[in-house]
């Protein structure tokens, strides 16, 4: 089960199935083939198209925007959304920080924590393997409700309106410990631990020099799954940070499309009260769209056999 | 409370029916702090909001512990000691004033997790089945990279797509307008928020969805489809005598977890999508959405724990119930 076409086993010459010389006898015919890679590259399109819209927006010229509304191909270009996004005192830059340092802190975090819960319960002799596993396990199952967290965060944790609020209840969760403990037990072989075991390493010594180098890409996956999850958390920051200055980057983007569309709609009922030309352009919005999801598309093509890797294993029953 | 006062993970030398013995623990010390930032971690995220799960049965009244009290937190002080009141919290949510929202937010919140459950099953091991018939590995390589992306982009960027695409000057009007038909407000047309909600579901989704189906139909044996087709078996009937058999181990798995669900939703999704506009409300709202806007507004916070409890426990109790079902059924397929 843990193969699979997308190379997730880290060789990436593996081919698809075995090809042989002339087309195989489970092939579909050339015509079948044709059809359906017409119909795939149509799909493709119509998935990539939501994110060009936003991207193609957010370098369009203002008043070009204004006079013809959303275009797939706009008439101008400009940079000047850009410009204004990055220059001082911008909201944004605030939030970005907030979220870089939240993604690397969650992240060095998860990896740390989810790595060493994990490496025991792939263990055999570890004697309360049964234990830890449904502690983990039964998280997956029952929650206290959204009330209940709302209320332990703010009043008996006191995270909120803090930088931890925005990654530490997203640095740790069993369904990254069944993946790390699968990818324990599939890719660091018995006899090496036990060899070390021989020549006298403690558990934290074998854990820390043989087991880590070779449980490196799954710590990888363990990293990404982290990352992706606190680069995108929305709601932590929506539940427990009412301060601006702890901000998120998702947050800072929601509230001011919230706050333009909501003016834009009084605007209609009350002309004159609000003044229009004060609100962020349009393209300034979408340029904090697409700074918003930049980093994640430039490397997605990196860090995708990762991930995938990481739910191919997660799936297989622990 | 009790699970958080047992499952501590102190490893105090407690001597009781041999669990947590002291030779046991100390010939385990090592992996036993290996395990403990993340039983901590466990312990203060998921298992302290526990057994606030009983908010729904009080009327919480704040108040700060006296002097001395041996639980010096005021939640959970409060929660302690905070007068029973039976059902009377559920009782608000079907009073006749409130009836009529409490079932459409559950209608919403089901009826979506079905479609999303059932068109994302299909459109996955479709995508899955597809994918792996295409002759060209590159290109098969290439179209899953795309279809995989968007689950990466957060719905708050989503929500800005819809925005262009569904606002007033945007495409879809900029395309409609000219036509000569009437413009589309999407914020204030209720009919256009399950359409929205049901492509967006599959964009973001559908690429991550075929993932595993795609890993399992690659682990196949050709040789099962070579003697099929031997047989003189077609592609339909080899999907389903090789294929879809083998698939049904992890689709009833991931069922059951999505069973489990349904009285959640994708809080992100549902809540920034219709941007807090307020006209489409009965059919964007789900349960987390209603509970979630309870808490800040300023009813008594029992009202919104009713609804959690019912989210928590229901969902608690399908699951236990459907992996019952499945364990009579076929028992190599439960998750438990």
């Amino acid at each position: 089960m843990e193969k699979s076409i997308l190379s997730t086993s880290g060789k990436p010459g593996k081919p698809l199935r075995k090809v042989t010389g002339k087309r195989d006898m489970l092939s579909i015919s050339p015509t079948a083939n044709s059809i359906l890679n017409a119909g795939f590259i149509f799909f493709s399109l119509l998935t990539l198209i939501p994110i060009w819209i936003v991207v193609i927006s957010s370098i369009t010229k203002e008043s070009s925007l204004a006079a013809n509304g959303y275009r797939l191909w706009p008439e101008e270009f400009s940079v000047a959304a850009y410009k204004f996004l990055f220059g001082q005192g911008s909201i944004v830059g605030i939030a970005y920080k907030n979220t870089l340092i939240s993604t690397v802190a969650g992240t060095v975090l998860a990896v740390i924590s989810v790595g060493l819960y994990a490496y025991p319960l792939s263990r055999p002799n570890f004697k309360f393997k049964g234990f830890f596993t449904f502690y983990a396990f039964f998280t997956m199952l029952f929650s206290g409700g959204l009330v209940s967290y709302f209320m332990v965060m703010r009043q008996v944790l006191n995270i909120n309106d803090t930088l931890w609020a925005l990654f530490l209840p997203s640095s740790f969760s069993a369904f990254w410990v069944i993946v790390m403990t699968t990818f324990y037990r599939a890719n660091v072989p018995n006899e090496v631990i036990e060899s070390a075991r021989m020549d006298g390493a403690g558990e934290w010594r074998t854990l820390i020099q043989i087991v880590v180098p070779l449980a490196l890409p799954g710590l990888a996956t363990v990293a990404l799954f982290a990352a992706i999850g606190i680069w995108n958390n929305f709601y932590n920051c929506l539940l427990l940070v009412d301060e601006a200055k702890y901000y998120s980057l998702q947050f800072t983007i929601y509230t001011t499309l919230n706050n333009i569309r909501f003016l834009l709609e009084n605007a209609e009922k009350m002309p004159g009260i609000v003044n229009l030309s004060e609100l962020p352009s349009e393209t300034f919005r979408m340029a904090m769209a697409v700074v918003t999801v930049g980093p994640i598309i430039f490397a997605y093509p990196f860090f995708q056999r990762y991930f995938i890797r990481g739910l191919t294993i997660g799936a297989v029953k622990g | 409370m009790s699970i958080e006062t047992t499952t501590a993970a102190s490893p105090a030398p407690i001597k009781k029916k041999g669990g947590w013995g002291r030779d046991k623990i100390y010939s385990n010390l090592s992996y036993l702090t290996m395990v403990l930032p993340g039983a901590i971690f466990l312990l203060l995220f998921n298992y302290l909001p526990m057994p606030g799960i009983l908010l729904a049965f009080k009327t919480y009244r704040l108040s700060r512990p006296p002097e001395g009290y041996w639980l010096q937190n005021k939640f959970f002080y409060s929660l302690l000691n905070s007068p029973w009141s039976g059902f009377e919290n559920f009782r608000y949510l079907t009073l006749p004033t409130n009836i009529d929202s409490t079932l459409t937010y559950i209608r919403n919140t089901v009826v979506y997790n079905l479609v999303f459950m059932v068109i994302g099953l299909v459109l996955s091991v479709l995508l899955a089945v597809l994918i792996f018939e295409l002759t060209n590995r590159f290109m098969a390589k290439l179209y899953h990279s795309i279809f995989f992306l968007p689950f990466f982009i957060s719905w708050i960027v989503v929500a800005y797509v819809v925005y262009a695409l569904g606002s007033n000057m945007g495409i879809i009007n900029s395309i409609i307008v000219p036509m000569g038909f009437e413009k589309l407000e999407v914020y204030k047309t209720a009919a256009a928020w399950p359409i929205i909600f049901v492509v967006a579901n599959i964009w973001k989704y559908t690429g991550n969805g075929s993932i595993i189906y795609l890993a399992t139909i690659t682990g196949i044996d050709r040789e099962l489809y070579e003697a099929a087709a031997i047989d003189g078996a077609g592609k339909w009937k080899q999907f389903m005598h090789i294929t879809l058999p083998h698939l049904i181990p992890i689709i009833v798995l991931l069922q059951i977890l999505a069973v489990g669900r349904i009285f959640g939703s994708d809080f992100d999704m549902f809540y920034t999508l219709p941007n807090g506009a307020a006209l489409v409300k009965d059919v964007t709202y789900t349960l987390d959405v209603f509970v979630y806007n309870m808490l800040r507004s300023s009813t008594p916070i029992g009202y919104p724990s009713a609804a959690a409890f019912v989210q928590s426990v229901v969902g608690f109790v399908l699951i236990l119930v459907t992996n019952f079902i499945v364990r009579k059924t076929r028992p190599e397929l439960a998750l438990f």
